[in-house]
């Protein structure tokens, strides 16, 4: 019993980090229909940038404000140079287009960066926190709350701003809203950003308690999207319900089969998922 | 159209292949042209899924796994090669309706993220299972002969991956000719349309990507009784299907001759890669694979083979 109240709450605080990773998927998607393969590669690079903000003695939750405003900044410059072509292009071009981003991304980390597992020296919050039978990280909470509380955020700035109602006219119907005056290449640049922007703050929280290396943000994508379809690719709510799902399948996959064998319940739920209802858990179609 | 044309330029390649098979005797130059038309078969194979049918697979290393793992179980148990080209066909076409059935009736990225997932599957299942060798592999048994499928020298190593390059191509000459191409044709350019006179997406594709998945572990049957080792880096890994990936965009998605261009490509590159830097490991050839997938998506998305086939349409057109 004692096990299984650990299990469920450490399942829940790796899915509020894992909704943090694929709201920003599920934004780019629903606005401009791109799933974002280099997404994970994002994570990655604010990973590393906040292991460089570290090194200049600023800690990891400090310089979360700076990552998230530098991967604003390059996934704004990114839509305009790149992904903004793509969408020119075959349907098929910005799946492979994006696949090639991510390749390119790891690539260069590789090259310039080595592929040694990097952490942040005495990273702050490693104190271990008691709830009855619960022993907690101060990190792993940390990483949780401060999660849940830029999702939220993300939620109202889609709900209750005029760029968000923009994004949401966008993801219902693209001629509409353009006919209504929406500037695609503006709210397409700015989703992708703050697409970005999500993973950056995601990158920074990750540091107090993950490594960084090149491929370091792989597995989180790989997640993000299993988390993605799961709530309904488009969906932020869905994507949060996705990931507490999601973690408590990896947490207990990981616990009751083998730490290796963790994401393949996660992975089986995703094609039983696609196969029932493709539409996602609160997606529409 | 017609496939004239394409008949004659592969009977070509078929002559100066057999040429090379039997007049030469550089292992180096026989290595090229053996890594060259097994990469091709790749492609096409790749191709298959994802330029003919539009879904793109980022997980084709299974495939070709499967032909190699089977060749290796073949082998070390006691039975015969050949074996290996049927049961590593069907374990690949199974693995692929797995992937594709809950999948290919969906919008494309559905199918991207099962082809990752699915492949991250079969890895680990591949490293943690003792009769798949683990992590270690499998070290062929040296043998001899037609019979075992393993050759002293290389030509007859050529002679084969030019049967099957032959084979891949007279099969999507056929395809771009049959029903199904057409059917597929017609899904890519006007998806609602086609599914309203009554095509039905899910099966066209389906039988697309088995055939591709076939295709690939033919490949892999080659490419273990070539090396005598594999193992889940060599077959499996994510790396590998990078590499798929990169000849079917280079070359040109769709395309009868873009697999091959692309191989060209790719092997040439591979080649200056390892000389300049070293191989691979260190990243620089990801960063050069990466950024010409990047530069073909954004600026010629149908590859070589699609721009050059545009301008000669482009150029007709002005004449006419």
């Amino acid at each position: 019993m004692n096990t299984f109240a650990q299990l469920l709450v450490g399942g829940l605080l790796t899915g509020l980090v894992f909704a943090l990773v694929a709201v920003g998927l599920t934004l780019v998607y629903g606005v401009m229909d791109v799933v974002n393969f280099a997404h994970g590669e994002f994570l990655m690079l604010a990973m590393y940038g906040a292991l460089g903000l570290a090194l200049l003695g600023i800690g990891p939750l400090l310089g979360l404000p700076l990552v998230a405003i530098a991967l604003f900044l390059f996934g704004i410059v990114v839509y305009r140079v790149f992904v903004r072509r793509l969408l020119a292009g075959p349907p098929e071009a910005t799946v492979f287009g994006t696949f090639g981003l991510l390749v390119l991304l790891q690539g260069v980390a590789q090259a310039t960066l080595t592929s040694d597992f990097q952490s942040v020296s005495n990273p702050p919050l490693q104190a271990t926190l008691r709830f009855g039978p619960i022993a907690l990280s101060q990190a792993t909470l940390v990483e949780g709350i401060g999660a849940l509380v830029l999702t939220a955020v993300l939620f109202a700035f889609v709900e209750y701003t005029e760029t968000g109602r923009a994004m949401r006219a966008l993801a219902e119907d693209r001629v509409a809203a353009t006919l209504m005056g929406i500037d695609v290449q503006r709210v397409n640049g700015l989703a992708f950003g703050i697409g970005a922007a999500c993973v950056g703050a995601a990158g920074s929280l990750l540091m107090l308690s993950y490594p960084v290396y090149p491929t370091a943000g792989a597995p989180f994508a790989l997640t993000a999207f299993v988390v993605v379809a799961l709530g309904g690719f488009g969906s932020i709510q869905g994507a949060l319900v996705g990931a507490l799902l999601v973690g408590l399948l990896e947490v207990f996959g990981g616990f009751y089969l083998a730490p290796e064998l963790k994401l393949v319940p996660v992975y089986v739920a995703y094609l039983a998922v696609v196969l029932l209802r493709p539409q996602g858990l609160l997606g529409r179609r | 159209m017609t496939a004239r044309p394409h008949l004659y330029a592969l009977g070509a390649i078929v002559v100066l292949g057999l040429l090379a098979a039997f007049g030469l005797r550089e292992a180096v130059v026989l290595d090229l042209i053996f890594t060259l038309l097994l990469y091709a078969v790749l492609g096409q194979s790749w191709n298959w899924i994802s330029g003919y049918a539009g879904n793109i697979s980022f997980g084709h290393a299974i495939f070709f796994g499967c032909g190699a793992y089977a060749s290796a179980l073949c082998v070390t148990h006691g039975l015969t090669p050949w074996l290996a080209f049927p049961a590593g066909a069907l374990t690949a076409a199974a693995l692929a309706l797995v992937t594709g059935f809950p999948t290919l009736g969906l919008r494309g990225h559905y199918f991207s993220i099962a082809t990752i997932a699915v492949a991250a599957l079969v890895e680990t299942f591949a490293r943690t299972t003792p009769w798949l060798g683990k992590a270690n592999g499998f070290e062929l048994p040296i043998a001899s002969g037609w019979a075992a499928l393993q050759f002293p020298q290389k030509g007859p190593y050529v002679v084969l991956a030019l049967a099957l390059f032959a084979a891949v191509q007279l099969a999507t000459i056929a395809l771009e000719r049959s029903r199904l191409g057409y059917y597929l044709r017609a899904l890519r350019a006007n998806h609602a349309a086609a599914a309203s006179v009554g095509i039905d997406e899910r099966r066209c594709k389906l039988i697309a990507f088995a055939w591709s998945a076939a295709m690939a572990s033919a490949a892999g049957v080659l490419y273990a009784q070539y090396t005598l080792f594999i193992d889940p880096p060599s077959t499996l890994a994510l790396a590998i299907s990078i590499d798929i990936a990169l000849i079917g965009v280079v070359g040109g998605i769709g395309t009868l001759w873009g697999p091959a261009a692309g191989a060209l490509v790719y092997v040439v590159l591979a080649k200056a890669v390892a000389l300049r830097f070293g191989g691979a490991g260190k990243g620089y050839d990801l960063v050069i694979y990466g950024a010409i997938i990047c530069l073909i998506a954004a600026l010629r998305p149908y590859g070589i083979v699609g721009t050059i086939v545009d301008a000669i349409r482009r150029r007709r057109g002005a004449l006419a």
